[in-house]
């Protein structure tokens, strides 16, 4: 290992050591004698350690400031001390390795599932996985909306074998507590009351640029489950008349499509 | 060799950042050009994108990024160079500009712009990286100097050395980030003149201007405040020595409205024409030939 090497090596868990510069000194077993002041200048205003420590705040501070802004509800859920103990934990477990801060929020729901404080707020982990959601829909690709005009030009003989084609952005997520309600009501700075247990997929898309998100009834879920997995308009239809649920099926189809296109969800195939 | 005039004269420009998209889209401002910084733009699509298009339509931009990590021990992230190079292909920035600094190491990110040690193994190291870098990214590359709140026992040279020394060594080109300087000098208790005085006039094509905060013990490169009247001092110095270099001001958290932007970045071409007027009248005083025109606007 180059000289160089063996210094950005004892920064990174010198800046990264979750109690501090000191703990972390407390654990090198390869320091010289003189330990940091030995590799780092310091002076009579700033120790060496001290020097170390602004990066090792600076670290932790600006990956705890990029979470809070991805995760607003999450936080509001925790509150700051709860969400402050969870990201120290968060970033032992999962420290970025991506280039952009895009990226550091992307194991936090899954973290979430077994973490000691899902016992006061059970539905936490699907908030999170609903607010990193809207994150990546943000940023996904762009892909222009299939226009009405566009279907009513297909002939009738062509619709069976019709495949449509979701959003490549848009995400559909299987959870367990209806956490949709919450989440709005934090991003509309109004009082949130915990979510209720019950299982049920939501739809996360988004409609030029701005991220929408809504539950989905189980017709609506196999549905766009089938539209995902590349079927045919016929093949969608069997799956909506196989739902139990609906007595018109046809009728449900024309609702559901009807829909798909106000909402900019399908694109050209 | 890089020169400067192989680059636009910009102007004097502003970050674009978010808080001012939709104002920039709607109104157009009078600014000269904008900086962007490239990581938030390294995305599949969405807003970002598309304020993008919006805003280059309108302006010259330059590529800021904060993550090429050209110091950094780990193997250059060629997905980050292609997604770069991918991104100055759609948008034509008048330059790529990063950070003289690592920004991680094993693999993992640390966010943040850590000094380099200021030996010859580092400079090495860094020149190879630059030279393979432009290669990759299809142009020349401005490397910035960084604020710093530690320095290494073991460098043996200034950082306006070792960054001048790459430069050439590299054929790179500098983005002098006058703040990051006076921010250094002050942490490290080196002479901020002395820096200005040694960087090669060639290879200065951006400066950056910011504030910063003081914390009595040091100064953090915060951009959250105005910029501080030594800085602009060093700018007017900087001035009299580069000439006509493309100025930009830097401005990350609690961000103003944009018209003060703007209206700093206006400052800035006034204190370009007031330092170089002055240095000419005081030229041709002394030489008894008429004063040269500032012209910094081709």
């Amino acid at each position: 290992m180059s000289h160089l090497k063996k210094l950005e090596s004892l920064l990174y868990r010198l800046i990264t050591a979750p109690s501090g510069v000191a703990e972390g000194l407390a654990a090198e077993r390869t320091l010289r004698a003189g330990g940091l002041d030995d590799i780092v200048l310091g002076d009579e205003r700033l120790s060496a350690e001290a020097r170390v420590d602004i990066y090792a705040n600076m670290y932790f501070y600006r990956l705890l400031d990029a979470l809070k802004q991805d995760f607003p509800a999450t936080l509001a859920v925790l509150g700051d001390d709860n969400f402050h103990n969870l990201v120290t934990g968060y970033l032992l477990e999962h420290p970025p390795t991506e280039p952009s801060l895009y990226y550091c929020g992307r194991h936090l729901a899954a973290y979430l599932r077994d973490h000691p404080l899902r016992e006061g707020a059970p539905f936490v982990a699907d908030l999170a996985a609903v607010e990193r959601a809207v994150v990546e829909v943000f940023h996904g690709p762009d892909a222009a909306a299939l226009e009405p005009d566009s279907l009513r030009a297909i002939a009738p003989a062509d619709w069976p074998a019709l495949r449509l084609r979701l959003q490549p952005s848009a995400q559909i997520l299987a959870l367990d507590w209806r956490v949709s309600e919450l989440l709005r009501a934090v991003e509309e700075h109004r009082d949130w009351t915990p979510a209720e247990r019950g299982s049920h997929k939501i739809l996360v898309w988004r409609r030029g640029t701005r991220v929408l998100y809504r539950e989905l009834d189980q017709a609506e879920a196999e549905a766009l489950a089938a539209v995902s997995r590349g079927a045919t308009f016929a093949e969608i239809c069997e799956v909506v008349a196989a739902d139990g649920d609906e007595q018109d099926p046809v009728a449900a189809m024309n609702r559901m499509l009807a829909r798909w296109l106000t909402d900019g969800l399908l694109v050209r195939g | 060799m890089l020169k400067r005039r192989d680059f636009p004269m910009l102007g004097y420009g502003v970050g674009l950042r978010r808080q001012h998209y939709s104002h920039v889209l709607e109104t157009r401002p009078r600014v000269d050009w904008f900086e962007v910084i490239s990581e938030n733009f390294m995305v599949a699509g969405g807003r970002a994108l598309e304020v993008l298009e919006g805003v280059r339509a309108s302006y010259p931009i330059a590529m800021h990024g904060v993550s090429l990590s050209i110091g950094s021990t780990d193997p250059l992230n060629r997905d980050y160079l292609r997604q770069l190079r991918s991104l100055a292909r759609r948008f034509e920035p008048a330059w790529i500009s990063d950070h003289l600094c690592w920004t991680g190491v094993g693999g993992r990110n640390l966010h943040d712009l850590i000094p380099l040690p200021y030996t010859d193994e580092a400079l090495r190291h860094v020149v190879a990286r630059i030279r393979e870098v432009q290669d990759i990214l299809e142009r020349p590359l401005l490397i910035e100097n960084v604020s710093s709140y530690m320095a290494f026992t073991e460098s043996t040279m200034t950082e306006w050395e070792f960054i001048s020394t790459i430069a050439d060594e590299a054929d790179c080109g500098i983005l002098l980030d006058l703040n990051n300087i006076f921010v250094s000098a002050f942490n490290h208790r080196f002479d901020a003149n002395e820096y200005i005085d040694a960087v090669p006039v060639e290879r200065v094509v951006q400066y950056h201007l910011a504030g910063h905060s003081d914390h009595g013990t040091h100064l953090l490169d915060t951009h959250d405040h105005p910029i501080c009247d030594e800085v602009w001092a060093l700018y007017e110095r900087a001035a009299r020595r580069f000439g006509a270099v493309s100025a930009m001001v830097e401005w990350d958290d609690n961000i103003p409205e944009f018209a003060e932007l703007a209206r700093i970045a206006d400052r800035a071409r006034t204190s370009f024409d007031t330092a170089t007027h002055t240095a000419n009248r005081e030229s041709s005083k002394k030489t008894g030939k008429p004063a040269l025109p500032a012209d910094h606007r081709a």
